[in-house]
């Protein structure tokens, strides 16, 4: 199975985003190539929130941004028992949600 | 365009309904048109802003429901949804319909009745307008993304936790002055940051953010009648003119922003609200912002252009945005205070504003008001629409 979370990367001008859109927000071209994110990042900012939505089982949940060396952001779930703005992560890709049977998979932050 | 006018406000109590959703809708609906006193002068059109009937009531269609409990046929009836700010895109909607000449007279109701369903249902209903890949599927909700930006504007700005409880004891004490409100219940420092027991009052929601520093989920309906400048003379009575509106969108995704802590959407649609008015923020009297989370009136309080960037917490530790200061915000109470059924929000905003302009905010009164202002805030900023009202002699 593959895991991996993809951005895109424009086919014509070279630009990158995630998520993806249909469309380069910077020209407009509309072919792109998967860009895969993952990689060491730092954390831009956190919270723990217990207001959840269906299908997780827990009583909070620590989510983040982070931002990549590449400039270009995520957001996921931050595993690490010391978070703070500005710390360094790495990515791994899980199962980040479990809707009935189904397991879902996502980006998800460690300490290093 | 034509100039346009607001002719009637209504609403009902926000907070919890035990009437069917068609009823809540007819309510507000009903106060509005008997406040607008048609008499032979007939509804052109309806126009119902809601964001969750069809999940949350499992009902669809639901202006053709409200033109059919109104009588109000051959009306023409849509129902507008875009998320938070659905009232203000409803209204935006029908003050196009009757600038352009297509209507004369039209009703926006807003309406939410979300409390049929449990907490966690509620919080997915809403948590729905979230990115679905890049945000939804890691259990992002309204609440996590707001306590995420509150964190980094606290780093970036020097707020603190106290200046969200002091939006929220604002908002609370306002709301003590509004009959209409979901939240009677004023709070101290005390009871929820400094005291022992706060811990146990204020429990955390979206850290930063806790339980007061979230606006309550509420069930209700606001509505306003608005007219073309014949429709109005014909009717009489104060005036109140939709001097501007501006709209803009942004990322769906948070983390794509340049700045996640810009709220850029509310700057521009702000900006194109005034601009359209030909009025500045200097000329306003009375403010209604989409506090759906405490950090968001002073963000929005900076970005809509009343205080400069990072200043917003400042003006309101002086006092200047409580009723009485220099430029109150949320005399309704807010969202905080007043409640948030989601479509009716950005109406019942507008409601408020109408009364204060009309000098018929009773105890909570902004003293010879004669310009207003509201920021009506969807998805989590990714689509704002401000209003400009105004109140003619």
């Amino acid at each position: 199975m593959e895991r991996s979370v993809c951005g895109a990367t424009c086919e014509a001008c070279g630009a990158t985003s995630y998520p993806r859109h249909a469309v380069c927000p910077q020209c407009g071209g509309r072919k792109f190539t998967d860009l895969e994110i993952g990689g060491e990042a730092t954390v831009l900012t956190y919270t723990d929130v217990y207001a959840l939505a269906v299908d997780f089982e827990t009583r909070y949940l620590r989510l983040a941004m982070v931002e990549f060396d590449s400039g270009l952001r995520a957001t996921g779930q931050l595993l690490d028992d010391d978070p703070r703005i500005g710390k360094r992560v790495r990515t791994d890709v899980g199962v980040v949600r479990r809707p009935g049977d189904e397991k879902i998979e996502g980006l998800q932050f460690y300490p290093i | 365009m034509r100039p346009v006018y607001i002719v009637g406000a209504g609403m009902c109590k926000f907070g919890r309904s035990e009437i069917s959703f068609s009823e809540l809708m007819c309510l507000s609906s009903m106060v509005a048109l008997e406040d607008a006193n048609l008499g032979d002068v007939p509804v052109d059109g309806v126009v119902v802003a809601n964001m969750g009937a069809a999940r949350v009531n499992r009902q669809t269609a639901i202006a053709s429901a409200l033109v059919d409990q109104l009588c109000l046929y051959p009306a023409t009836a849509e129902a507008v949804e875009n998320g938070p700010a659905s009232g203000a895109s409803a209204f935006k909607v029908a003050v196009q319909a009757i600038a352009s000449g297509m209507s004369d007279v039209m009703l926006v109701t807003g309406v939410e009745m979300m409390r049929a369903v449990n907490g966690l249902e509620g919080t997915d209903f809403v948590a729905s307008l979230a990115h679905p890949e890049a945000e939804y599927i890691y259990g992002v909700t309204l609440p996590s993304l707001a306590g995420m930006f509150a964190r980094l504007v606290m780093d970036r700005f020097g707020v603190e936790r106290k200046h969200l409880a002091m939006v929220a004891i604002k908002n609370h004490d306002h709301a003590m002055m509004n009959p209409y409100a979901h939240i009677q219940q004023p709070i101290t420092m005390e009871g929820i940051l400094t005291a022992p027991e706060a811990v146990v009052n204020n429990p955390p929601i979206a850290d930063p953010l806790h339980l007061f520093d979230c606006c309550p989920v509420s069930d209700g309906s606001a509505s306003v009648i608005l007219a073309s400048q014949e429709a109005a003379e014909r009717l009489g009575g104060v005036r109140v003119r939709v001097a501007g509106i501006g709209q803009a969108t942004d990322t769906h995704a948070v983390h794509e922003r340049e700045d996640p802590t810009d709220l850029k959407a509310v700057r521009i649609a702000s900006q194109k609200a005034f601009t359209m008015a030909g009025l500045s923020q200097s000329d306003v009297d009375v403010v209604e912002l989409h506090d759906a989370f405490t950090i968001l009136e002073i963000a929005e309080s900076e970005a809509a252009g009343f205080f400069e960037r990072g200043k917003g917490h400042l003006a309101l530790e002086q006092g200047e945005t409580r009723l009485g200061g220099r430029l109150p915000i949320n005399v309704s109470g807010g969202l905080k205070g007043r409640g948030h059924p989601v479509g009716a929000t950005g109406v019942a905003q507008l409601v408020e504003l109408t009364w204060q302009l009309r000098g018929d905010a009773g105890d909570r009164q902004v003293e010879d008001a004669s310009v207003g202002f509201a920021c009506n805030f969807g998805g989590f900023g990714n689509n704002v629409v401000a209003s400009v009202l105004r109140r003619e002699a």
